[in-house]
């Protein structure tokens, strides 16, 4: 159905190459998917070494300027005005942009998304050719007609400069040194830094005489410790030493021992020969190797967002680690690795969040400021399984207070929920259609309340408390005081072990969810509205196996496993004789996630709903595969809570 | 002589309840323009006068991240027993297109509305049609927040305290602020047509708004 206003863009469109090659119908299917925006004088719509965005642009009034950088400034290479077309580079989807975009006056910029001129590239020979042209002379496509386009020569030429996705080139190269620097603790300073500056290394490590670790010293423990503190240098190394040490076995899988480097924020990682402080030093890795071998990895991401506070810069750095997700997903990196780098990633913008919420408020509420609090993930980021930016759900829990400041509490903490969540919004993710919120005063509650919640929702499971169950129940405190969930777990396990039947309750909730296959094994699918024909990976398959792990793994009382995957790993060695279902349930979820995540990337939206016949033989037949433990954890938790004789 | 003076109490139909629903919490008021969404709108009607005149057509499309989104433009027309002869001849509206029953109508606008920002130029007088037009299916009111882009143009050249009898209402008036704005006008009167103008009209008044220190929701709406 056209309309007037779809017409209007595709009136101006058809007067500029390439639109003015397209049929009437390809031209209005490319003018509604047309956003339009309004930018003024030294707007960037994009900047030199950025990844390509997900459409390119014309002028429909004003003027952009193309720009490069050099040493002396910014020279302009090109100045594009009505109905020229650029950012075209974003066509071949994975290069860098190699120029600014900076407005030059007034402008009205049409955007038109990669996607559907894809389909038309594909069908229309004119339109690849006159693109393909504009390649040749750099990123513009200028308006020229057809015959000099064709002499467009060196296609594509670029290509060797493909630099965007060197994430891990190849996890061999990354060298981990085998010649450690050691040393005895009687060493003193001075000597400790003379050796260290005669190997060239920024870092010793001290020993006993089986050179078994005792601590390491590092050039910031110099600066810090020796320089700043004013300590003779004569005084022993053990004074200034960092003890508590953190070490790895040697011949460990290279993306554990990074692992275990991003999370406790390690520049440098001692390996020994057993992975504990008691047998020999074998070797080191520090941050700075693995840098050496990688362009855009995690190590950077998360630097880079321990040293902002600016918005717009955590956004463009929440952008870059979904690229490099990308690249992990389609190169088969383990998931357990992948989800734990990007929750820490997501960990990380959440206690960034929380200090510019702090700092803002600060001042204004001097009373509050020793009250403990805690912000809660909840959902999938509370069960660290959230790879792309879709809904956050979260919540604030704070300490209990006097009465003549429970008013105030109220306030503050609603504050200091609203602009966190705020700030995520802005970092990319969205907020919750069921405003499940830490801006929502219903979800920002003392810990005392928070009690009487869970108990109200296990005491009495009505259909809202099990949909909250599902939610809240796998909570996980990010930053702050994580006392108050602890307290808030044993809560909940001390009520769900006096009140047991709440258990059959969750599980019929979790037994009663829409099936994946319909009766002769074809998928079902939406049969209306927005989705219609699309499968619901999400409400289908991986939200009944999440509900189950949770249900099982609070059946046998394990605290503190939030993680679906690791969940049916805990579960296969708590019951044996079930070991196989649970280790084939905990892969299938992983299968289930990287689709999504996949699909959500390819499309970019959440993943959600995926088109059966869209996917290859091979996939469908994987996906369906994922279905046969999930059909069977469904039955055996029929039979375990006896679901036959359950009311209703 | 208000129509209000004969309302009877409706019990709400279903839809008018699920698009009720939506409307959970107010807006923070430290939200971006960038994070909100707002439907822009307008209303091509018989006349002028609320009591005797009604909607011939409604036609709107979205903004997000201050971007005009035009897969969600919409023009619906609406099935009437009069066309306003006063409505041929000042708009040109002729019956075309396909034409919507009023509950079907209804049934497609409140979850197009969503819990969306509404934008329109004198957007009290489309709100007001638009209430009328949706009473018979129990819809009081529309609790969604709205801007009026004239009364926004006038707030950004005199601020917010203006003494209204120094206003020349003329400057006000769709075209004249499109002229001014250097929008052209090519679609005026049909629904449709002046909704995109409104929308491009508002993305320009966004960016003066910041200029002048009102970036976020709070200071909007105001």
């Amino acid at each position: 159905m056209s309309n007037v206003i779809v017409n209007r863009v595709a009136e101006f469109l058809k007067t500029y190459p390439p639109f003015n090659f397209l049929s009437k119908d390809d031209l209005e299917n490319v003018a509604q998917q047309v956003s339009i925006k309004y930018f003024e004088e030294g707007e960037r719509l994009f900047s030199q070494g950025e990844p390509a965005q997900s459409h390119f642009f014309i002028v429909r009034e004003g003027s952009v300027k193309l720009t490069e950088n050099q040493a002396s400034g910014e020279l302009v290479k090109e100045y594009c005005d009505q109905g020229d077309v650029f950012g075209v580079l974003a066509l071949l989807g994975k290069r860098p942009y190699v120029l600014n975009a900076i407005v030059a006056e007034e402008t009205i910029v049409y955007f038109v998304p990669v996607s559907i001129f894809e389909l038309i590239l594909e069908q229309n020979s004119k339109v690849a050719l006159y693109f393909a042209a504009g390649f040749a002379s750099g990123q513009v496509v200028v308006r020229q007609d057809l015959s000099q386009g064709q002499k467009a020569r060196g296609v594509f030429k670029n290509e060797s400069n493909d630099h965007s996705l060197l994430i891990f080139s190849d996890p061999s190269v990354i060298k981990i040194s085998e010649n450690v620097l050691t040393g005895f603790k009687d060493l003193s300073i001075q000597e400790a830094a003379e050796q260290m500056s005669f190997e060239e290394v920024s870092s010793i490590v001290v020993v006993n005489e089986q050179k078994h670790p005792l601590g390491i010293i590092t050039d910031k423990d110099l600066r810090k410790k020796v320089v700043a503190a004013g300590l003779p240098l004569g005084a022993s190394v053990s004074e200034i030493m960092t003890k508590e040490l953190i070490v790895r076995k040697s011949d460990a899988s290279f993306s554990d021992l990074y692992l275990c480097m991003i999370k406790n924020r390690l520049h440098h990682l001692v390996l020994t020969k057993d992975g504990t402080s008691q047998s020999p030093v074998t070797g080191i890795i520090s941050d700075h190797d693995v840098l050496l071998s990688m362009g855009n990895s995690p190590a950077i991401l998360i630097h880079a967002l321990l040293n902002t506070m600016d918005l717009e810069e955590m956004k463009s750095i929440r952008l870059r680690a979904e690229q490099m997700l990308r690249y992990y997903l389609e190169n088969e990196v383990a998931m357990d690795f992948v989800a734990s780098v990007m929750t820490e990633i997501n960990d990380v913008i959440i206690s960034q969040a929380r200090i510019i919420a702090l700092t803002k408020y600060r001042r204004e509420y001097p009373e509050m400021e020793g009250i403990k609090f805690c912000f809660l993930s909840l959902g999938s980021e509370g069960r660290e399984e959230q790879l792309l930016r879709t809904d956050q759900d979260n919540a604030i829990i704070y300490e209990d207070v006097p009465q003549e400041l429970y008013d105030q509490a109220a306030e503050y903490f609603l504050k200091i929920g609203t602009e966190m969540v705020e700030v995520l919004i802005h970092c990319g993710i969205s907020p919750c259609p069921g405003n499940i919120m830490a801006s929502n005063s219903k979800w920002v509650q003392p810990i005392s309340t928070w009690k009487e919640y869970f108990s109200e929702w296990i005491l009495r499971p009505t259909e809202e408390a099990l949909l909250n169950s599902t939610i809240f129940f796998d909570f996980r405190a990010i930053g702050g005081t994580n006392f108050l969930a602890d307290q808030l777990t044993d809560h909940i396990y001390e009520e769900v072990r006096k009140k047991h039947f709440f258990l059959n309750f969750l599980a019929n909730n979790a037994y009663r969810k829409p099936a994946p296959l319909g009766f002769f094994r074809g998928f079902m699918v939406e049969r209306s509205g927005e989705h219609r024909d699309q499968f619901d990976i999400k409400a289908r398959a991986m939200m009944p196996l999440a509900d189950l792990a949770r249900l099982l793994i609070l059946s046998h009382g394990v605290v503190g496993i939030n993680n679906t995957f690791k969940r049916f790993e805990k579960l296969a060695e708590l019951e044996p004789v079930n070991e196989e279902l649970y280790t084939q349930a905990g892969k299938a979820y992983e299968i289930l996630m990287r689709m999504r995540a996949l699909e959500g990337l390819h499309h970019g939206n959440s993943g959600r709903f995926i088109d059966p016949e869209s996917l290859g033989k091979l996939y469908k037949q994987l996906l369906k595969n994922t279905f046969s433990p999930l059909l069977e954890l469904q039955e055996l938790v029929k039979v375990r809570f006896q679901l036959d004789y359950f009311s209703k | 002589m208000s129509w209000s003076l004969f309302r009877k109490k409706i019990s709400p139909k279903s839809f008018v309840k699920d698009f009720l629903k939506e409307f959970k919490s107010d807006i923070p008021d430290i939200r971006q323009f960038d994070e909100l969404t707002f439907v822009v709108l307008d209303t091509e009607t018989t006349g002028l006068d609320l009591f005797k005149d009604h909607i011939l057509s409604f036609g709107a499309v979205k903004i997000q991240e201050q971007k005009i989104l035009i897969s969600t433009a919409v023009e619906w027309y609406l099935a009437s027993s009069k066309t306003g002869k006063e409505a041929i001849t000042v708009h040109g509206l002729l019956k075309n297109e396909e034409e919507l029953s009023l509950e079907s109508f209804a049934t497609q606008m409140l979850p197009y509305l969503g819990n969306h920002v509404i934008i329109g130029h004198s957007i009290g007088f489309d709100l007001a049609m638009l209430k009328k037009a949706l009473r018979p299916f129990g819809l009081v009111d529309f609790p969604n927040p709205s801007i009026d882009t004239k009364d926004l143009a006038i707030r950004l050249d005199h601020g917010l305290m203006v003494d209204p009898s120094r206003i020349n209402f003329q400057d006000y008036t769709l075209d004249s602020l499109c002229q001014r704005f250097k929008i052209e006008t090519d679609d005026r009167h049909t629904a449709g047509g002046d909704a995109f103008l409104t929308a491009n009209l508002f993305l320009k008044l966004l960016k003066l708004a910041c200029k002048k220190g009102i970036n976020n929701w709070g200071q909007l709406k105001k």
